[in-house]
């Protein structure tokens, strides 16, 4: 069963296309990525996902069932432009949002509490949210969209604007909460943060998908033809029939092969005329880079810049 | 559906409770009334002082009448004007010029007794002095009545007798003795009271619409609910601050007028105090449905500024009825302005004050407002939904209109 499935949806506002024929699934305990640059219909699909508009074509379900508005109780969602109410305390507003999502007063403050602690923020409990920084604001707002423990999570940018520490400990919740089974999918143009979280990506630029699957198959698509040795000793070896392309820069040699296969064999001849090897690796493909190619591409080349803006 | 009741006085209770503790709240609730009440004191206490109290002198060739109406002008029912009687010299006229042009008179009377009937002629300081020219109108009128009346053989008393004002007693439906005065105060005060109230609550329903918009935080609400939920609890919330706030009053007027006691020549009946409540509630729902679709339209309070007319325009036109109503009650335009839902809480209450109308038409109205509410809310939650995934840019009327096809 697809906690989330997308089909063929499309959307557009005004003139204006937001989203073209975008299908996607996502199976529970995945952690999935939504990536895209600005404007490219990320948010519009987040919102077709949880009812707040409806797609012109193609079918939305949730949880194995045509959506239905009873199911978001089953639903986290911290959107992208944050919001809280100014005047309110953050421990009354927690407790507000917990009960609009079906809670009782008791449990609603119970685990408020709890979650404040487990995020280090409890010293803001008693403070009006206009009081707190927006980075205090943002964690308020995260903790609000898991208080009523929900089976799918969708965060639009979770970690925007967040230092270091706060985007690590948030990361580590979300991936917590991927272990204990929940599906969580998240919106983002950071690839480091996708590179080391996510099981599945999607990659959409101008309301159209560019491509989806788990991280091995997406890099699977792409080929591991270059390579990284660190030496010294004779660096004969870069002169192998396979080698398009060398580099040699401080001991280290970047090499791209024209053959994947002949990675092997070029270690076994640098090994063979004793050349000392410190590191010998196959470089995979960055999702940064598989991004930026992608991107490009759907852009034309003309106005690719300033898309990885993250 | 106990999900949407839930949700609605979630919303509702959280609106309430927000804003019954600003101080705004608590400074509109005591300064209000207060200024008002302030107001109304302080005219009634300058309105009973106002008894004219202009020096002027009097020109007259005989003791008669100039005595009389000296005595009247100076000891009369609302006049305590201090009166001089001068003889008409040659001289007199410019002297008492001069004298009114240094301010030690308001004016002079010249008698002209040598002419058939006499005449009159008033040189006030200031033409705009109407009291004065008034009450000496008046004194005059009486004392050439009673002149007139002891000419012809009449006694003292029996001129008094005659000259009695006449008291015409109203008699109502029931046969009780009312006050018409009385039941057009209670209907004017009611009138404005629900007026401000609705004026000043409804546009406080878009403003926290609006408020909820530039905070962002109904992105996360209507993730969970709908936004007929949430527009309704909204109206709910804020509506019950305005119903505090006017029981507030309403309970400190009561108790005033208990202590005052006598001052009760205004007294509200149960009937009209119920009513009052329940068109109270009724007008301010469809006022505050029709604010939220305005809230929903607009981004900022400048443009719902700009919109707030849709409001005031039927509450100035309910303004401009009440001549009609007044006039007759239970004409066919009466009856039929009192039935449009935008008019009838404030018209039919008006009406229900000044003579009762038959229940099936107060029935009707209560209906149409109901219906209409309904109808306001369901637009205003479409406009809504669409509305905010737009900001930014402001809607021009197609596009509003295709907003209501969205479901």
């Amino acid at each position: 069963m697809s906690i989330v499935e997308l089909q063929n949806i499309r959307k557009v506002y005004d003139t204006k296309v937001a989203v073209e024929g975008l299908s996607l699934s996502i199976q529970p305990g995945t952690m999935f990525g939504l990536l895209g640059p600005n404007g490219s219909g990320k948010t519009s699909s987040i919102r077709m996902m949880i009812g707040m508009t409806m797609p012109d074509s193609g079918s939305v379900s949730l949880f194995g069932q045509p959506f239905d508005r009873a199911a978001l109780h089953r639903v986290g969602y911290l959107p992208e432009e944050r919001g809280l109410y100014k005047k309110m305390k953050v421990l009354d507003q927690l407790i507000f949002l917990g009960r609009l999502h079906g809670l009782s007063e008791e449990t609603a403050r119970a685990r408020s509490l709890a979650w404040c602690e487990r995020i280090e923020i409890t010293e803001a409990i008693d403070k009006k949210t206009e009081e707190l920084s927006k980075g205090m604001q943002q964690k308020i707002q995260f903790i609000a969209a898991l208080l009523h423990d929900p089976e799918l999570v969708i965060m639009d940018e979770p970690m925007s604007g967040l230092d270091p520490v706060n985007a690590a400990l948030l990361q580590q919740t979300l991936i917590d909460l991927r272990k204990e089974g929940k599906a969580i999918l998240f919106s983002t143009h950071r690839m480091d943060q996708v590179e080391k979280m996510c099981d599945e990506i999607a990659l959409i630029s101008r309301g159209k998908l560019l491509l989806s699957g788990s991280m091995r198959e997406v890099k699977a698509g792409y080929p591991r033809n270059r390579l990284q040795v660190a030496f010294s000793g004779d660096g004969g070896f870069i002169r192998h029939p396979a080698v398009a392309e060398v580099t040699v820069e401080a001991g280290v040699a970047e090499l791209t092969l024209r053959d994947e296969g002949a990675a092997q064999q070029i270690l076994a001849g640098a090994l063979a005329h004793g050349t000392v090897i410190t590191r010998f690796e196959v470089i995979e493909p960055t999702i940064e880079e598989i991004f930026i190619e992608k991107v490009r591409a759907s852009f034309g080349d003309v106005e690719a810049g300033g898309i990885a803006d993250a | 559906m106990p999900n949407a009741l839930h949700n609605i006085l979630l919303i509702a209770r959280r609106e309430y409770t927000e804003r019954i503790r600003t101080k705004g709240f608590l400074i509109a609730t005591v300064l209000i009334p207060t200024l008002m009440g302030g107001g109304i004191f302080g005219m009634a206490a300058i309105a009973s002082h106002s008894a004219t109290k202009s020096h002027i002198a009097v020109v007259a060739s005989q003791t008669q009448p100039a005595a009389d109406l000296k005595h009247e002008l100076e000891n009369g029912k609302d006049t305590k004007m201090t009166v001089d009687i001068v003889a008409p010299t040659p001289q007199v006229l410019s002297a008492l010029d001069r004298q009114v042009q240094d301010k030690q008179l308001d004016g002079y009377l010249v008698i002209h007794q040598d002419a058939q009937p006499a005449t009159f002629d008033f040189t006030p300081r200031s033409s705009a002095d109407i009291a004065t020219s008034s009450a000496i109108k008046d004194g005059l009128h009486s004392v050439l009545s009673h002149e007139y009346l002891a000419q012809h053989g009449l006694s003292a008393s029996d001129i008094d007798t005659f000259m009695q004002p006449v008291t015409l007693n109203i008699v109502g439906k029931g046969g009780h003795k009312g006050d018409s005065t009385a039941s057009f105060i209670v209907a004017y005060i009611l009138f404005f009271l629900m007026y401000m109230v609705v004026l000043l609550y409804g546009m406080n329903v878009a403003r926290s619409i609006i408020e909820e918009k530039t905070s962002r935080v109904f992105e996360v609400l209507l993730a969970t609910i709908k936004p007929d939920e949430l527009l309704a609890g909204k109206i709910i919330g804020v509506g019950s601050v305005g119903l505090t706030q006017v029981g507030i009053w309403m309970a400190a007027a009561g108790l005033f007028a208990a202590r005052a006691g006598s001052m009760s020549a205004v007294t509200i009946s149960v009937t009209q105090a119920i009513f009052f409540i329940v068109y109270f509630a009724l007008g301010f729902a469809l006022y505050s449905s029709v604010a939220a679709a305005l809230g929903a339209m607009t981004n900022s309070e400048q443009e719902l500024q700009q919109l707030n007319m849709f409001l005031m325009i039927p509450l100035f036109f309910c303004m401009l009825m009440i001549p009609v109503l007044i006039a007759n009650p239970n004409s066919t335009l009466s009856r039929i302005v009192s039935q449009i839902p935008f008019c009838a809480p404030l018209l039919m209450n008006f009406r229900i004050s000044l003579s009762m109308p038959q229940p099936w038409e107060i029935a009707l109205s209560m209906a149409l407002i109901v219906i209409t509410i309904y109808a306001v809310l369901w637009v205003s939650s479409r406009i809504y939904r669409v509305g905010i995934l737009m900001y930014g840019k402001k809607p021009n009327l197609p596009e509003i209109l295709r907003w209501l096809k969205y479901s």
